[in-house]
């Protein structure tokens, strides 16, 4: 907790497409409200000026772990924080991109930098700068300790205010039949 | 037989009374008690595979699945312990890990996937368990539906639906273990499967994406859809529709399991009526230098009621499809007397099935009861395939023998006992059915527009005569069935039937001909195929043409007159049963359409 109070929050994005996030933002004004109990110290959508990640209380993962670059990041934020929450089905079941886990890695690769139908002459990126891809793109349980699940594609905001405000309140979120969503 | 023996038992801590045999799980829906089910359907054989229904049994470590298992008198179970609880959530975590449940992209996302509501009723927010990610296949050879093995549970309920309801077990389970597949026939596709009949039961009866209709994919979702029960419009069986439609157009039709089809449909009701889009007459049109002009409604009856009035009575003539409601039967009755002559379309012998006074009452019934079914010049599999697939099933489960004596080829030969041409009229034959015919105890004779031939009547007196004569103390159900789908209704209601136009046309020859064909799948344009009929047609001064569809015959009309289809009216029709169905209007008429009844009534009364 930071000195004024505040829950320390760092969110991250994996191999999702920025939809948790933006859902994170439909928030609205519930964000100040939110504001008044966070400090987010690490995300992707805020400036926090910092160049190491910090310490968190509460770590919250868009995305499933598709490369090593990833799967780093993420034990990296697993060290740093007291509770980690997969945000969304791609953290929570892997979704959309693990469909290329029915097929082997060099096929899809082909298939993206030479096979499609706009590409002249293509080649697969090779670089160190480059993340190399992992086998098979995993759920984030499948890589490190998740506390806990929020789904949905993407949850919309009364569900990840309702995880929020849930766990603030020192309680782990229910999900029912009438909240919980792969949608 | 004594009546079976009643079993007190508690479920959950209530007093339950059943009947020795009764599952734990019939006993507890009996009495109010869900217990969540994937692989159950109350119309399949139990299969006890999902093992979502397990209950506990109080004094025992053991859990049965409740669906298969025989409720014991005296017994006390248990439903919904914690312990069952976190078991059916384990099992539900094994099915989404076993194969790639994508929920996002499936087309029975958002409330049609019963594995999806079952996940959200367990509370399962991840999967403890590695996914598996199998390769597999899909299969979308066949015209109306799917298969994606992806998203497949392996509960079986296609295989059995396919089994024991559609009768032909094209569907089967192959391999072993974690290779289980579902596969069709001996391993093709469906748009290559000799023995798939296409009447989609088994997506019906899919709880979640793997069978999937490629006509509703992404037209909208069945539980927001708005349902209207109706009757099929394609035979004279007369099958309960549920029709599923969304914004005007509609996104699935299912059987109604309320009705004599238990659910269940063919090809034609399912989809053939509705998946094709097909083009439609939208306005009135008059024939203008030559040329049909689009006209208002009043300017097209204007000019019908001058052109039917110039003409002389003795002149005007109207055929009627066999298709329409029984409302617009009478209709056509109360305006008779505005015309010459006035007579319903029927197919060839048909008219002689029609003036069977008492159709068979219960005749799904005595199909389904029968122990000897004999079908005389019946068309079956190619035109009533709910009838079709009922005499497979009472043949293959049942045990029923099967005589099929017809001059076409049938689905139904391979399941027959005896299969012949209705001419077989030798010593030898009747030898070899007569032993059928001895031993059945609840015969029934189907016979169709072909049996009316004249070597079809004989052969059917003959068959009456030897079932008549073994006295079982039984009467012989005969069933009549006819091929147009409200010709009973329309002969009920006093219609004059007629198989052959071109005599009908030459008595005396027309000056005002008025066509009602209605929503005749070809647009009428089987009227024509009689030699020289056309150029007869041509000869006639004012054709007036009432139809939903362009055809050949709006072609030779000098007025069209938009009709509307079977979606889009409303009435009764009579089935072979002689039922009156009540029909219902599931979409608003397509463009300035008008229901057949409308027409005339505002043309000649």
């Amino acid at each position: 907790m930071s000195a004024n109070g505040r829950v320390k929050v760092a969110t991250m994005w994996l191999s999702g497409c920025s939809g948790c996030h933006m859902s994170f933002l439909d928030l609205d004004e519930r964000l100040v409200e939110l504001n008044k109990l966070i400090e987010i110290v690490f995300s992707p959508v805020v400036d926090t000026k910092v160049k190491d990640m910090p310490l968190a209380d509460v770590g919250i993962v868009e995305g499933c772990v598709n490369n090593e670059d990833q799967k780093h990041e993420l034990e990296l934020l697993r060290s740093k924080c007291k509770i980690l929450l997969a945000l969304g089905d791609c953290a929570c079941s892997g979704n959309v991109p693990v469909l290329r886990n029915q097929f082997k890695l060099e096929e899809c690769l082909t298939r993206a930098y030479i096979e499609t139908e706009s590409t002249e002459v293509g080649e697969i990126p090779d670089h160190e700068l480059v993340p190399k891809l992992l086998n098979k793109a995993r759920p984030l349980h499948e890589i490190v300790k998740v506390d806990g699940y929020i789904q949905g594609c993407p949850p919309d905001a009364d569900t990840i205010w309702y995880a929020l405000t849930e766990l603030l309140a020192g309680r782990a979120p229910k999900w029912t039949e009438k909240n919980l969503r792969f949608d | 037989m004594s009546a079976p023996k009643q079993i007190n038992l508690i479920i959950d801590g209530k007093k339950c009374t059943g009947t020795a045999g009764q599952t734990i799980l019939d006993i507890a829906s009996a009495n109010g008690i869900a217990i969540p089910t994937l692989c159950y359907m109350k119309e399949l054989s139990p299969w006890g595979g999902c093992r979502m229904c397990i209950v506990e049994i109080k004094g025992s470590p053991k859990i049965v699945p409740s669906c298969a298992t025989p409720a014991a008198d005296g017994s006390e179970y248990i439903t919904n312990s914690e312990r069952l609880f976190k078991l059916r959530q384990c099992t539900l975590e094994l099915l989404f890990s076993e194969r790639n449940h994508i929920c996002p992209f499936c087309p029975s996302n958002k409330g049609d996937c019963e594995l999806q509501s079952q996940a959200y009723k367990h509370s399962m927010d991840h999967v403890q368990f590695p996914y598996l990610y199998p390769a597999l296949k899909m299969d979308v050879s066949g015209k109306y539906f799917g298969l994606d093995h992806n998203r497949c549970i392996l509960c079986t309920r296609c295989v059995r639906t396919c089994d024991e309801i559609e009768g032909t077990h094209t569907l089967d389970i192959s391999n072993r273990g974690q290779r289980n597949q579902i596969i069709v026939d001996l391993n093709t596709t469906f748009g290559e499967s000799d023995t798939c009949t296409h009447c989609g039961a088994c997506v019906a009866n899919c709880p979640t994406g793997a069978l999937f209709d490629k006509s509703q994919f992404y037209r909208g979702k069945l539980n927001t859809s708005d349902v209207i029960r109706t009757t099929c419009a394609e035979c004279p069986v007369g099958c309960g529709l549920m029709v599923s439609t969304k914004e005007g157009r509609i996104i699935n039709v299912f059987g109604d399991t309320d009705t004599l089809n238990n659910g269940h449909l063919c090809v034609k009701g399912r989809y053939q009526s509705w998946t094709e889009p097909r083009e439609r007459i939208t306005q009135p049109q008059i024939r203008k230098n030559g040329k049909l002009t689009p006209v208002t409604w009043a300017e097209a009856i204007a000019f019908v009621k001058q052109a039917q009035a110039n003409s002389p009575k003795w002149q005007t003539g109207m055929l009627v499809s066999p298709r329409v409601t029984n409302e617009t039967a009478k209709t056509v009755v109360k305006i008779s007397n505005k015309f010459d002559r006035i007579g319903v379309r029927v197919v060839r012998n048909e008219a002689a099935i029609c003036v069977q006074p008492d159709p068979a009452k219960d005749a799904m019934k005595k199909i389904d009861a029968s122990d000897c079914i004999i079908l005389l010049g019946a068309r079956l599999g190619h035109d009533h395939g709910v009838l079709t697939a009922r005499i497979r099933v009472a043949v293959r489960k049942h045990g029923a023998k099967l005589i099929v004596l017809q001059s076409s080829k049938s689905d139904l030969d391979a399941y027959a006992d005896v299969a012949a041409p209705v001419v077989s009229l030798e010593r030898a034959f009747w030898q070899k059915i007569s032993g059928y015919l001895n031993e059945a105890q609840r015969p029934v004779l189907v016979y169709g527009a072909a049996a009316m031939s004249a070597i079809g009547v004989t052969v059917l007196e003959r068959l009456i005569n030897a079932l008549e004569t073994k006295k079982t103390g039984e009467s012989i159900s005969l069933i009549a069935m006819p091929r147009s789908t409200n010709s009973f209704g329309l002969a009920a209601a006093g219609v004059e039937t007629v198989e052959e136009v071109m005599p009908w046309l030459e008595t005396k020859p027309l000056h005002y001909l008025h066509l009602v064909a209605s929503d005749e799948p070809d647009g009428g344009a089987r009227w024509l195929e009689e030699r020289h009929i056309t150029d007869l047609l041509r000869e006639v001064e004012c054709v007036v043409v009432q139809s939903a569809y362009p055809s050949a015959l709006t072609k030779l009309a000098m007025v069209v007159l938009p009709s509307t289809i079977w979606s889009e009216r409303t009435g009764t029709t009579t089935n072979f049963e002689g039922q009156s169905l009540p029909v219902r209007a599931v979409l608003p008429p397509h463009g300035e359409a008008r229901e057949d009844r409308a027409i005339l009534e505002e043309l000649f009364t």
